[in-house]
């Protein structure tokens, strides 16, 4: 594994900010995130037209205790914007 | 202060000598009973003797005075040689502070990302693909693949992709991953919120488990020069295996 030692420059192998999710075990927000995959099957892998469905799928992972709660403007989905982008 | 020592005992010497000739023809004007002779060898004597005691307190002092010097050479070296020892014990924290205040080695501030990530918005005229790469050690038994191949994202936005790992096996195995970006000079503006790397996780046997990575790519992106005709990023997860009761060497960030 890289360690500081090894950086040219600005380190590349940083750590996650909000650290690790947990795993889900019961596959409880599974559905979800099968949602999501179809939702980027349908629109040609792009990030931007799911994000609702990315959204709803990182709700499903706070109510059940797999993801610390956040504000959904710290996690980047700005309410302000128009239907293709939030 | 060899020199000296030595000096100072031919000069005793010498000044004996004298003295205890001096000292015989004392003995001998007495003898012979002459007053005047007596008067000036008694002076000469006296005299003698004086410069014979000052001699040996001199050297006295002298060697006294060399052994406090030595004493204190000694006292000094000792002193070094602790705060030697000392500084290098204390090098370990004090480069820590030191790195922490400048920023120095990587250790940048974390806080600002969060902030960051509010406050960025998505650079819309450039697409960025992102490649998912899954590997295991080859020791490990998980079966690890992404669910999805690519996923096109714009810089400053937040993206959501998934990696899913089985455990073939009829035992528990714990996998610890670490990841790594190509191309080098990407890896950089590559920010991961959430991920499953850095730390054990454990599959049951047979269980089947997503895993999800929540990232952005950082908005500088589109300013850097040297990624001016980059529009493909790899992302690659390796998992070892973590055995029970094994202390992996985490990185720095890890054990804070």
């Amino acid at each position: 594994m890289s360690t500081q030692m090894t950086f040219h420059g600005k380190r590349t192998v940083k750590p996650p900010d909000k650290g690790s999710f947990p795993l889900d075990h019961e596959g409880e927000c599974k559905d979800f995130m099968v949602k999501f995959m179809k939702c980027l099957r349908i629109n040609g892998q792009e990030n931007t037209k799911c994000r609702e469905e990315s959204k709803d799928y990182l709700h499903c992972r706070m109510e059940r205790n797999l993801m610390a709660k956040e504000d959904w403007k710290k996690l980047g989905y700005h309410k302000v914007e128009n239907q293709e982008t939030t | 202060m060899g020199n000296s020592f030595l000096r100072n005992l031919q000069t005793i010497r010498y000044l004996h000598n004298k003295c205890s000739r001096k000292s015989y023809l004392f003995n001998h004007t007495l003898f012979t009973n002459s007053t005047g002779g007596q008067k000036t060898s008694v002076n000469k004597l006296s005299k003698c003797l004086n410069l014979q005691h000052i001699a040996v307190r001199c050297m006295s002092q002298n060697s006294s005075r060399s052994a406090k010097h030595n004493q204190s050479v000694i006292i000094y070296i000792c002193a070094a040689g602790i705060f030697m020892l000392g500084m290098s014990y204390a090098g370990v924290p004090l480069y820590r502070m030191f790195c922490q205040a400048t920023g120095l080695g990587g250790k940048a501030v974390q806080g600002h990302d969060i902030d960051k990530v509010e406050k960025m918005t998505a650079v819309k005229d450039r697409i960025l693909k992102i490649r998912f790469n899954a590997d295991v050690a080859s020791s490990m038994r998980w079966n690890f693949k992404p669910l999805q191949s690519e996923v096109k994202v714009l810089a400053g936005e937040t993206a959501l992709a998934f990696y899913t790992a089985t455990n073939p096996s009829d035992k528990p195995v714990i996998g610890i991953s670490t990841y790594n970006v190509v191309p080098f000079e990407a890896g950089q503006y590559f920010n991961k919120i959430q991920c499953f790397c850095f730390e054990e996780q454990r599959l049951n046997p047979h269980e089947k488990v997503d895993m999800p990575v929540f990232f952005y790519i950082d908005p500088e992106f589109v300013d850097d020069p040297k990624l001016e005709h980059v529009d493909t990023i790899i992302l690659s997860y390796t998992f070892f295996e973590a055995k029970e009761g094994m202390k992996l060497p985490v990185p720095n960030f890890m054990a804070a």
